[in-house]
């Protein structure tokens, strides 16, 4: 399994973000990727990132700074509507890492 | 451990929009003892910044939250609507939707209600599941459809 790290960002860095997180852990695991994710709010994206290398942000609320770490909306995966969208939005990411 | 109480469940709540919505949903909470006095504010105030309505395929959601410290104990309080009010969807400012179900959480901690957490998504993601909610007839059987989804 290759090792991914993202960081999921919701309101409060805690309820949806969790959520999100599970899904992402799930789904990219069906295609081979072991997933660690950081929790996180619009608030707190600095400090949670802390320095550390992240390969993807996954937000369900909106996040306008830009931290040199791609970005994709992940509210699909909390109503399964464009689901599959916003799973191969980030597997295309994750392709093009070393 | 189940979140799901029958003192918790309204299959017909009026509200005029989405802050009366929470404003009562949350007096359901404070009245039961799951949450402080502070809970309903703060939660009124974060759904303007952070708006959590969910559109599904069928109908729509709200789940309105905020932060632990203003809850007592973890439980989910389940209202239906008698009357849809608008919503801004999830990270969005001006996407309205119309929301029926309202799913208001009072987390402790996420970790600890993850499997609560996930059951609730699966039901957003189960149209015949999220149906049942929104075609319960009475208490009783949002109560049962509640306790057989999340708890």
């Amino acid at each position: 399994m290759k090792k991914v790290k993202i960081l999921c960002v919701c309101g409060s860095g805690v309820v949806s973000s969790s959520m999100v997180a599970s899904k992402l852990k799930d789904m990219l695991a069906e295609h081979g990727y072991l997933t660690e994710t950081v929790e996180s709010s619009p608030n707190s994206i600095e400090s949670d990132l802390g320095g550390n290398h992240f390969d993807l942000m996954v937000c369900v609320s909106p996040v306008y700074q830009e931290y040199n770490i791609p970005k994709v909306s992940g509210v699909g995966l909390l109503t399964g509507l464009g689901e599959e969208e916003v799973i191969e939005e980030c597997l295309e990411i994750l392709s093009k890492l070393d | 451990m189940g979140m799901i109480v029958k003192e918790l469940i309204d299959v017909s709540l009026d509200a005029n929009d989405s802050e009366d919505a929470i404003k009562k949903v949350g007096k359901i909470l404070f009245d039961q003892g799951y949450v402080k006095n502070t809970y309903i504010n703060a939660v009124v105030d974060r759904e303007k910044v952070f708006p959590t309505g969910l559109k599904l395929k069928s109908t729509s959601v709200a789940m309105p939250h905020t932060d632990s410290v203003h809850v007592n104990e973890p439980a989910i309080c389940v209202a239906r609507l008698n009357k849809p009010v608008t919503f801004c969807h999830m990270g969005s400012a001006d996407n309205y939707i119309q929301v029926e179900l309202i799913f208001m959480m009072a987390i402790t901690d996420p970790n600890k209600q993850l499997d609560t957490l996930k059951r609730m998504m699966s039901v957003f993601q189960d149209d015949e599941a999220a149906l049942e909610f929104t075609n319960a007839r009475d208490n009783d059987e949002l109560y049962r459809i509640a306790k057989k989804y999340l708890n």
